[in-house]
């Protein structure tokens, strides 16, 4: 118990601080950015307007004032009210986390499935028209910007095959074409580092030892190379679910998501300060979570990394 | 991309003589123009923030609650007023206007619509206590009597001729008085009652807006059973959700995309005059530019029909004065704003311009082509010899400045015309204290003055000719052009739109084409 705690005691402690700056530089560089006032008012409200309806939203008291109660707040769990649609900042933000789980996680997994296998072969048939027909692919999937990728699927396999919805969301078939191009750059990564990952190991000493031995190939590959190849690739692998799961801006609004990605930009137009703070806060929670997953995933695949008992 | 397989087909098709292969296609092309549905899909660029009609004036958001609301007047695509919820009205005083309201009419929860609604909507639009966003729609007003529950009475401070003008746009739509009260305000806006064609269904934020048709509508039950609005922020994807069948309408539609739309089998587009001006505003205030004749040559030097065949495809007019055509006292006289060179280096050179740095600030995207005209007229700027400057920023950074008045130059604007009348445009933007206030003029501000005061329509006109005579010699606004407001719709679609993006779906101008 105490090595567990030794741990995991100082990732927790560091997870705290990382929470706390990130929201601490959300709400500075959000009230640098400007005033949300004038975008809600019509243009033409006089300047007696605009200063009711700051007080209103509590944007005239100073700075450290504001951090104090929204520290303070947040602490309690509550964000505030949305400044654009005028209800709680964590029912609006609520309200999106489905459908950008669903997106995240559909996308992940599609990309763990074929990338592992496709860097797994490469590596093996290594300098085979597979190995370069399958990183060319995956050098495009990584080089190809989200946007040019998601219009591209709309008009090759919504429009001119007529096989997908050209975005919103529903049922199975709205998600495939966001899924894919969301998971496009993750899975292009992940086969890439799963491939240099598996060579290496390839060379190893052990795995020549085990060849020689006469062990079947595929004991050597899955359960001798596999293993060992798997750090960098749970690595990879965590990060870019993270990744998924906050960065999908361009992906949720070519496909007209409704994701928190899209939220948040939105917000941030609007200078919407809760919302982004909300929205903010909860992707770094889920980043810092994943994170702390990849850490115990560790110690299950690598006795060195355990923690002493 | 559908048609150019049917294209194909039907061209295949004629070449073998098969007329059995031609027939199904060319069924299928006269099915488009025809439906069955019973749902209307409209996408537009952005989701509706708010649904209680008078806490927001956004274009995506007025859409809808003009049609979940009614105001007392409706302006309708002929520009002209119609009667709402008001059958007739009268200034029955200099200073007192009364509205006969129509009876019979229930708000979707059962609610009867009385003339004490009507008070209290139009009274919490000021009402210091309900804090909403359009307290400066209606502030002529000065009280309001109900002498019984069909009639309606508003007093303003000075004599208003607008005011029905003003009750037909944001901040007029009615509330009931009773439900508001029982549920409050945050309740109100998570369900809203009003007395329009639709009712709300359901709202998923950034997914969809379901609106159920109001069976019992005074107005006649629409022509659909649902009317369903889809957030699509980006242009190709709706256009693509468009040509593919998957919404009936879009709003927003770019003019260089316009024949994409119009050239294929079963979309078409239809446009309204856009009832407003594009125009680059001046801070007259800081030199050169507060200089008239500096500012009559940055006028003259911009090809404005240049900019409308070129980056609007012909999808604008190119204006004579800063009143919209279309609007009251346009004066259909004066010839288009003249492109002259040569008699803008002469002014410059009159007006002693020595070189000064002239600042075009721009978003990319507030207004459609803002950037791109933007760098067009840089270009035609120095072509006469102006050291002119394009600087970027961000739309909400263009608000702060908006609000602050800190504009270094010119920036861009799309004035609307509210109220079909200068006064809700040139005067509400441009006049004292106005969201624009960059440049004032004696005369200007006396003529405007009284004209927004004044019952004589013949003698407002007079004042709004000297208005447009000294603005022409002043330029607070260079006006680049009125463009047109675009739609793309499904050929089964029969729609007309309203020149100010009101977006009102009422049986007098939509209705599914039926086999």
């Amino acid at each position: 118990m105490r090595g567990v705690l030794g741990f995991l005691g100082p990732k927790l402690l560091r997870a705290l601080v990382a929470i706390w700056l990130v929201t601490t530089v959300v709400f500075v560089v959000m009230r640098l950015s400007g005033d949300p006032v004038p975008l809600l008012l019509p243009p033409d409200a006089p300047t007696s307007e605009i200063l009711r309806v700051r007080r209103e939203l509590g944007l005239d008291r100073p700075l450290p004032v504001q951090y104090l109660t929204f520290a303070a707040n947040i602490l309690r769990g509550d964000f505030g009210r949305s400044i654009h649609f005028r209800e709680p900042a964590i029912s609006v933000v609520k309200g999106y986390l489905g459908a950008t789980v669903e997106l995240g996680l559909t996308a992940f997994v599609l990309a763990a499935l074929v990338a592992v296998p496709i860097g797994l072969l490469s590596a093996i048939r290594r300098n085979t028209p597979l190995d370069h027909v399958a990183m060319g692919v995956a050098l495009v999937g990584q080089a190809a910007p989200t946007f040019f990728l998601g219009i591209l699927f709309i008009l090759l396999f919504s429009l001119k095959a007529d096989l997908f919805p050209t975005g919103g969301r529903g049922e199975w078939k709205n998600l495939v074409l966001p899924a894919l191009t969301l998971g496009a750059f993750a899975m292009a990564s992940i086969a890439r580092v799963t491939r240099s990952a598996v060579l290496e190991v390839l060379r190893a000493d052990y795995i020549r030892t085990a060849r020689a031995k006469g062990v079947a190939e595929w004991i050597v590959v899955v359960k001798h190379t596999l293993r060992n190849a798997a750090l960098p690739i749970v690595t990879i692998t965590g990060l870019q679910f993270g990744t998924l799961l906050g960065g999908a801006v361009v992906t949720e609004t070519v496909f007209s998501w409704p994701g928190i990605g899209r939220l948040a930009i939105q917000s941030i137009y609007n200078r919407d300060y809760p919302v982004v703070q909300c929205a903010v806060f909860l992707s770094a929670i889920m980043f810092i979570v994943l994170n702390f997953a990849i850490d115990l995933v560790y110690g299950l695949l690598d006795p060195r990394v355990r923690p002493k008992a | 991309m559908s048609q150019v397989t049917r294209r194909e087909l039907l061209k295949s098709a004629a070449a073998l003589g098969t007329a059995a292969a031609l027939s199904p296609a060319l069924a299928r092309t006269a099915q488009a123009q025809t439906t069955q549905k019973k749902e209307l899909i409209v996408a537009q660029s952005g989701d509706i923030s708010k649904l209680d009609p008078h806490f927001s004036t956004s274009s995506n958001d007025i859409r809808w609650s003009f049609n979940l609301f009614d105001n007392l007047t409706s302006r309708h695509p002929d520009g002209k007023l119609y009667p709402g919820l008001a059958t007739e009205w009268k200034l029955t005083a200099p200073t007192t206007w009364t509205f006969k309201l129509r009876s019979g009419v229930k708000f979707h929860n059962g609610d009867p619509f009385t003339s004490a609604d009507a008070k209290a909507s139009i009274e919490r639009t000021y009402s210091p206590d309900a804090k909403t966003m359009v307290a400066t729609v209606l502030t002529t007003i000065d009280h309001i009597e109900t002498p019984d529950a069909g009639t309606l009475v508003i007093h303003t401070k000075k004599p208003d001729p607008l005011l029905p003008a003003r009750l037909a746009f944001y901040g007029g739509q009615i509330v009931p008085e009773k439900y508001l009260k029982s549920v409050g305000a945050e309740g109100f806006n998570a369900k809203p009652v009003g007395t329009g064609p639709v009712k709300l269904g359901s709202w998923t934020k950034d997914d969809k807006l379901v609106l159920e048709a109001n069976d019992a509508y005074w107005g006649g039950k629409p022509d659909f059973d649902r009317l369903t609005m889809r957030p699509i922020p980006e242009t190709a994807p709706r256009i693509a959700a468009l040509l593919k069948g998957e919404v009936d309408a879009i709003t927003q539609l770019p003019a260089d995309q316009g024949e994409r739309v119009a050239g294929n089998a079963t979309t078409r587009v239809a446009g309204a005059l856009y009832a407003g001006l594009y125009v680059l505003a001046v801070n007259s205030k800081r030199p050169p530019l507060d200089n008239p004749l500096v500012k009559q040559a940055l006028s003259l030097a911009v090809d404005r029909e240049a900019v409308v065949k070129e980056l609007w495809r012909n999808r604008g007019i190119v204006p004579s004065q800063p009143i919209a055509k279309g609007d009251n006292h346009f004066d259909a006289s004066l010839p288009p704003l003249a492109y002259n060179p040569n008699a803008a280096r002469d002014l410059l050179k009159k007006a002693n311009y020595k070189g000064e740095e002239i600042f075009i600030e721009t978003t990319v995207g507030y207004l459609t082509n803002d950037k791109q005209m933007s760098e067009a007229i840089q270009g035609m700027w120095k072509d006469v010899g102006v050291n002119a400057k394009v600087e970027v920023i961000e739309y909400s950074v263009r608000a702060q400045k908006n609000r602050e008045k800190s504009f270094k130059g010119v920036f861009w604007s799309d004035p609307t015309s509210t109220l079909a009348d200068p006064d809700g445009m040139m005067w509400r933007l441009l006049g004292p204290g106005g969201p624009q206030d960059y440049w004032r003029h004696a005369r200007w501000d006396e003529l405007g003055n009284n004209a927004r005061f004044s019952v004589d329509e013949k003698a407002r006109g007079e004042m709004y000719k000297e208005m447009t005579k000294i603005f022409l010699e002043n330029f607070p606004w260079i006006p680049i052009l009125q463009p047109y407001e675009d739609y793309g719709l499904q050929k089964y679609v029969e729609f007309t739109p309203n020149p100010n993006q009101q977006f009102e779906i009422r049986r007098f101008n939509f209705k599914f084409k039926r086999a």
